[in-house]
């Protein structure tokens, strides 16, 4: 017996989805075209837990020789892909795709790699205390290496803007890839037989069949925002002028004209010992953390943002609300302590704030309160706040706030001349601070503590240790608990 | 139940002549009915879950043929429906989700096997192993042989599985002797096709019913019975059930060139070694492999003359064998040992004692197995070449990702309702330091997966509370809580775990997740749904069967009010009213819920009616993307968006378009003092005229207002 390369063997399709994202579906349909064309098909799944969110795929074989021409010889399918057999591997979005590469399914000499490249992003990313996102610049390279032919597009929108479902348009590409000896009627045919959202679904086809063919254009990537226009680049070199023109937008319309004015005055300050290394680098991220840190969100800002008159039309979009429809909006704000004092003037917030400290309360007075920002009472409520704008600079909250930023760029213009990337570091630990209530107290706590214990004993002569503060750093966004960063400071 | 069968109840009527194209599972169900089955019943659980619903909705079909069908309270009570086999020639199937559920009905199955059975028996048990699997890694493959009950592992190819169900009942009455058959998670999950038979009526059935209850002392499990039994099952069953598996040729040898060598494998794995042989060249896609092949169809009994016959004249043969002990490679090693033949077994050396067999494992150990016998006649050479190909292919694949791929654990859906009570548990910890939480299955166990990582043991189905009898005392005070699903408490949770509490004076907390249904499984009907599987009422509720118990501390809280579950926490935690304290959490499975609501929801916006839909959102330029809301929920509709803020770095919240208005996004932000960012949008559908004339007045005034401070500026 000899076994000849060029032997006919099964098509093999290797599907990689979410639960619940129609991979089933879509597999149905391939079993029924293949099927209608007599052609000999298999497909499986492993639906079990990973119905519920999880990552989970469907395998298909189809035998590209007639039933009716093998003379009643049965192929012998396999229930699981194999490792560089694939022929065509479909991914419903872009690190389903990563996987089946990691797995060794999509190899050079044979795979067509369809995948969406969008992202759904797993637990582990969207939870982190910071920016935990996967490379995805790197999934795509790889795809591009790995395959024989990647198709890959932001399938998710085309389906949104064709007003159909991301199955639809894979089953289009699937066909449009040449690998099935199936007619396109016969996936038609299919999609009818299923019979669910069938125009909708024949839509999605035509739009995957036109893009495998590279009959249909994929949308373009959105520009990127104009810069905002300001007279800074004659004060600031290039690097840095951007960063600072955000900065003055967004503190102009935080506070004033006034306020603004004192950011290019501070970030003046950093510049002048910031000796160009690394394209300006220390100024650029001063200017980013300082713009801000001084734009700080306090209960004005909060009332200001949600009265904006863009805020409801943005609301009204995001929810999917039709010209006709009313869109009522509830706001969840539960105003504590804290809030009550930063509005206060320095002396009694600080009362109020320590007083509230020292009986444990801070983190238990609080009131619940649910403000429709659609309704007039409600919307003045918060109207009125915002319009406290004026009375920031008197509160307690504005003080504090101001206090801690002098000390942080003090401390960043003793170091800077001395060392750095230990300045950039420190520059870089105001993204400590952030949120609101109890996440905001752990910020600033972790500021202090961070501060305190690594950057003081530097500005009294000690050691600038840039890679403790930075471990520090990446500690304190670690876990929410502080066990990391009690770690990395003790240790 | 998750999905209808209305379409493949259709294909259950198929008779001889027509083509049946479907789901393995559910060819499966239709051999039953080609095999003149009494009865059929069962426990839901993957990857046997569509057995049970299917025959749910096909009760017309059944009530036709008289086949009474029973959705068992638990594998236990499954595998004792099968005592009407005992004195009856009844054939009749039980299934469930193995090993878990093996082990669940084990005590029946033993009872059974010793009683042996006249009418045709078969249990068919998902094997849930490997990926896709949600239990801990067993085989089942020791049941059969600690209670002489026949194993069948058919080759998945579909007409062959649905002529081993039909042997498996000619086989048990052969035999006297219980069949288990196994199947792979993807062998129930495959789609083929197989040539129907008409069904065939019962001998005994509603249709044909008994008349003379039998009674023989000799089928009684009670010594001096029980003796006779065991000698039995030694003397002349299982030598039955061999002259019947080799006569009828239930295992099934393929010729091949190279004599030298061969391959034994479970038939379940037969496809994967036959495509492993492929791509390393040494078969075609017929199965035509230059190896010679035996492929056991039945794997417990073993005929030692099959194996013995084949494997002489051969320096080596490989075992093919999934999951540990290594069964077979030591029932074979003994076989040949007392034939005295000298055949190398190789096995467990060349392939892994843990996890599945996936085809990468398969070529592996197919290529080492080439290597180290070299059979004649091969270019071995060529076969390592091939093998070293695919998984270097792997290793530059990895190379060029560089960072492993971020995991997707199955986690809560959108908008469940189990969600919120774990959001509660991690906010109350905050305030009493951790707590021991003894976990249960169900979907509730994914709260042990991030973001919540609440639950420090898993014990089994219902055994919760159970598993913190032992270890609530020694912390003293400090009270254990412990998670049950309703599904769970019914499975056998109210009698090993409750009853057994309120009899020890248990001081601890019991959570019950009341979401109307086994959910994790399909949404079947269990006894506090209210009715049964034929939508009868059964008048069951949770409430009424605790306090028959005993319970007195009971309270029942909505899931999703976050603020009024953590108090009820907090007060079951820390009174002074001894004993157990039981908190239902309650609200129906989103899932089921969806998919009732949103045909009628639907409906009614196209007759015009005025509807509110309600959805969640996040002002992504009051976020700051620190994103605890995500650590304290993680729906998969609450993700993150790049930053629209030019000087931000961190990815901010976003809710997209899954969200279904469950309402824990506001909860959280209030209960957890969390952020102002979340606004709950209530979008008025077919509004009145008095919601249109509200609006725009609403809007005007807004308006004006937002208007002067920009025309002043």
């Amino acid at each position: 017996m000899t076994i000849l390369e060029n032997e006919p063997r099964p098509v093999t399709i290797l599907i990689g989805a979410l639960g619940g994202e129609g991979g089933g579906l879509l597999t149905n349909w391939l079993v029924a075209a293949a099927a209608a064309a007599d052609l000999p098909v298999q497909s499986t799944s492993i639906p079990g837990v990973a119905q519920r969110t999880g990552a989970t795929t469907y395998y298909l074989e189809v035998f590209p020789t007639e039933t009716a021409e093998l003379n009643g010889k049965t192929p012998v399918m396999s229930l699981y892909p194999g490792p560089g057999n694939m022929d065509v591997v479909v991914a419903s979005e872009l690190l389903e795709a990563g996987r089946a590469i990691e797995n060794g399914f999509v190899s050079p000499d044979r795979t067509t790699l369809i995948a969406s490249s969008h992202r759904i992003y797993a637990i582990a990313e969207k939870s982190a205390m910071g920016d935990g996102v996967h490379d995805s610049g790197r999934v795509l390279a790889a795809a591009r290496e790995m395959a024989q032919t990647a198709l890959l597009h932001d399938l998710a929108k085309i389906a949104q803007d064709k007003g159909t479902a991301l199955n639809a348009v894979l089953l289009g590409m699937i066909a449009g890839s040449g690998k099935l000896p199936v007619p396109d009627s016969a996936f038609e045919d299919a999609i009818q037989a299923q019979g669910v959202a069938v125009d909708a679904n024949l839509r999605g086809f035509e739009a995957g069949l036109a893009l495998a063919r590279g009959k249909l254009e994929p949308a373009p990537e959105a520009a990127a925002p104009p810069l905002p226009e300001q007279r800074i680049e004659a004060d600031f070199p290039a690097p840095v002028a951007e960063f600072a023109a955000h900065g003055v937008s967004r503190l102009a319309d935080y506070q004033d004209i006034r306020y603004a004015r004192l950011f290019l005055e501070r970030l003046g300050g950093i510049l002048a010992v910031d000796r160009a290394q690394k394209d300006w680098l220390l100024t650029r991220e001063v200017a980013r953390f300082l713009a801000l840190w001084m734009s700080y969100e306090d209960v004005i800002r909060v009332a200001d943002l949600k009265t904006r008159a863009d805020r409801y039309d943005r609301v009204r979009g995001e929810v999917g609300a039709k010209a006709d429809e009313p869109v009522r909006v509830t706001e969840f704000l539960k105003p504590g302590v804290e809030e009550v004092a930063s509005l206060l003037p320095p002396g009694l917030g600080a009362a109020l704030s320590g007083w509230a400290e020292r009986r444990g309360l801070t983190q238990k007075l609080h009131v619940a309160r649910r403000v429709r920002t659609d309704t007039i009472h409600g919307f003045l409520q918060l109207w009125l706040l915002a319009k406290l704008r004026f009375w920031r600079r008197r509160t307690y909250r504005f003080d504090v706030e101001q206090a801690m930023i002098e000390k942080w760029l003090r401390a960043l213009i003793t170091i800077a001349p001395k060392d750095y990337a230990f300045a950039v570091e420190l520059a870089e630990c105001a993204n400590l601070l952030k949120g609101y209530g109890e996440t905001h107290a752990r910020g600033h706590g972790n500021f202090e503590r961070v501060f305190d214990m690594i950057v003081t004993p530097a500005l009294e002569g000690g050691k600038t240790d840039t890679a403790r503060l930075r471990a520090a750093r990446e500690a304190a966004l670690a876990d929410p608990e502080g066990a990391a960063l009690g770690q990395a400071l003790t240790g | 139940m998750e999905r209808s069968f209305e379409k493949e109840v259709r294909s259950l009527r198929l008779g001889a002549g027509d083509t049946f194209h479907g789901e393995g599972i559910l060819a499966i169900t239709k051999a039953l009915l080609q095999s003149g089955v009494s009865y059929v019943g069962g426990y839901q659980g993957a990857p046997v879950s569509h057995v049970m619903d299917v025959l749910t909705d096909a009760q017309d079909l059944l009530d036709d043929m008289g086949i009474h069908f029973e959705a068992c309270s638990n594998e236990a009570a499954a595998a004792a429906m099968c005592a009407a086999s005992i004195n009856y020639p009844m054939r009749g199937a039980v299934c469930w989700k193995s090993v878990v559920g093996t082990n669940v009905a084990s005590d029946a199955l033993s009872n059974l096997a010793s009683a042996g059975v006249m009418g045709g028996t078969l249990l068919l048990v998902g094997e849930d192993y490997g990926e896709g699997a949600s239990v801990i890694q067993e085989r089942s493959h020791a049941f059969a042989m600690k209670s002489s009950i026949v194993l069948l592992d058919p080759r998945p190819h579909l007409p062959l599985v649905v002529d081993m169900v039909e042997k498996a009942f000619e086989l048990s009455e052969a035999s006297n002797t219980p069949v288990m058959m196994e199947f792979r998670i993807r062998a129930c999950h495959v789609h083929g096709r197989f040539e129907c038979k008409d069904n065939v009526p019962a001998k005994v059935s509603r249709n044909a019913v008994l008349t003379d209850p039998s009674f023989d002392y000799s089928r009684i499990c009670l010594p001096p019975a029980t003796y006779a039994q065991e000698k039995h099952k030694i003397d002349y069953r299982l030598p039955a059930a061999i002259d019947f598996i080799r006569d009828k040729k239930l295992n099934e040898v393929f010729a091949g060139e190279c004599e030298d060598v061969g391959i034994i494998v479970q038939g379940g794995l037969y496809n994967s070694v036959i495509r492993g042989l492929q791509q390393l060249g040494l078969a075609d896609a017929f199965g035509e492999a230059r190896l010679p092949i035996m492929a056991l169809n039945v794997t417990y009994p073993l005929v030692s003359d099959e194996i013995s016959s084949f494997c002489a004249g051969k320096r080596a043969v490989l075992v093919v064998e999934e999951g540990n002990p290594d069964y077979l490679e030591q029932a074979i090693n003994v076989i040949l040992r007392k034939a005295d033949l000298n055949t190398r077994v190789v096995g467990k050396d060349v392939l892994p004692m843990a996890g599945e067999y996936t085809l990468a494992v398969v070529i592996e150990g197919l290529k080492k197995f080439i290597e180290g016998s070299l059979p004649q006649g091969l270019d071995h050479a060529d076969v390592l070449r091939r093998g070293d190909a695919v998984a270097a292919n792997r290793t530059r694949a990895v190379e060029l990702l560089g960072a492993p791929t971020p995991v997707r654990p199955p986690g809560f859906c959108t908008g469940c309702p189990e969600r919120p009570v774990f959001t509660a548990i991690k906010l109350v910890e905050k305030e009493v330091g951790d707590i021991h939480v003894s976990a249960d299955i169900g979907c509730h166990t994914f709260s042990t997966l991030p973001p919540f990582n609440i639950g420090n043991s898993v014990l089994g189905y219902g055994l919760g509370l159970a598993s913190a009898a032992g270890v609530a005392p020694a912390f003293g005070d400090k009270r254990v809580v412990s998670i049950m699903g309703d599904g769970g408490l019914w499975h056998n949770g109210l009698t090993s775990g409750v009853a057994g509490a309120v009899f020890n004076q248990s001081d601890s907390v019991l959570v019950i997740m009341n979401n109307g249904y086994s959910s994790a499984t399909g949404q079947q009907h269990i006894p506090s749904t209210g009715t049964n599987f034929r939508s009868e009422p059964t008048g069951q509720n949770i409430r009424d069967a605790l306090k028959g118990l005993g319970v007195k501390w009971q309270r029942t809280v909505t899931t999703y009010e976050v603020g009024n579950m953590m108090k009820t926490l907090r007060e079951a935690l820390s009174t002074k009213t001894k004993g157990l304290k039981v908190i239902i959490a309650e609200s129906e499975c989103q899932l089921a819920k969806q998919r009732r609501i949103r045909p009628l929801l639907r409906k009614q916006l196209e007759r015009g009616e005025r509807l509110i839909r309600t959805r969640f959102g996040v002002d992504d330029d009051v976020c700051t993307g620190d994103h605890s809301c995500i650590r304290l929920s993680g729906c998969p509709s609450l993700t993150i968006k790049p930053n629209p803020d030019p000087l931000r770095k961190d990815p901010v919240a976003h809710v997209n378009n899954g969200c279904v208005g469950c309402g824990l996004c506001g909860e959280t932000a209030d209960a957890a003092t969390l952020c102002p960012s979340f606004y709950r949008a209530d979008i008025v559908q077919n509004p009145s005229s008095l919601d249109r004339l509200l609006y725009r007045v609403r809007r005007a005034v807004i308006g004006f207002l937002q208007g002067r401070p920009a025309a002043a500026a």
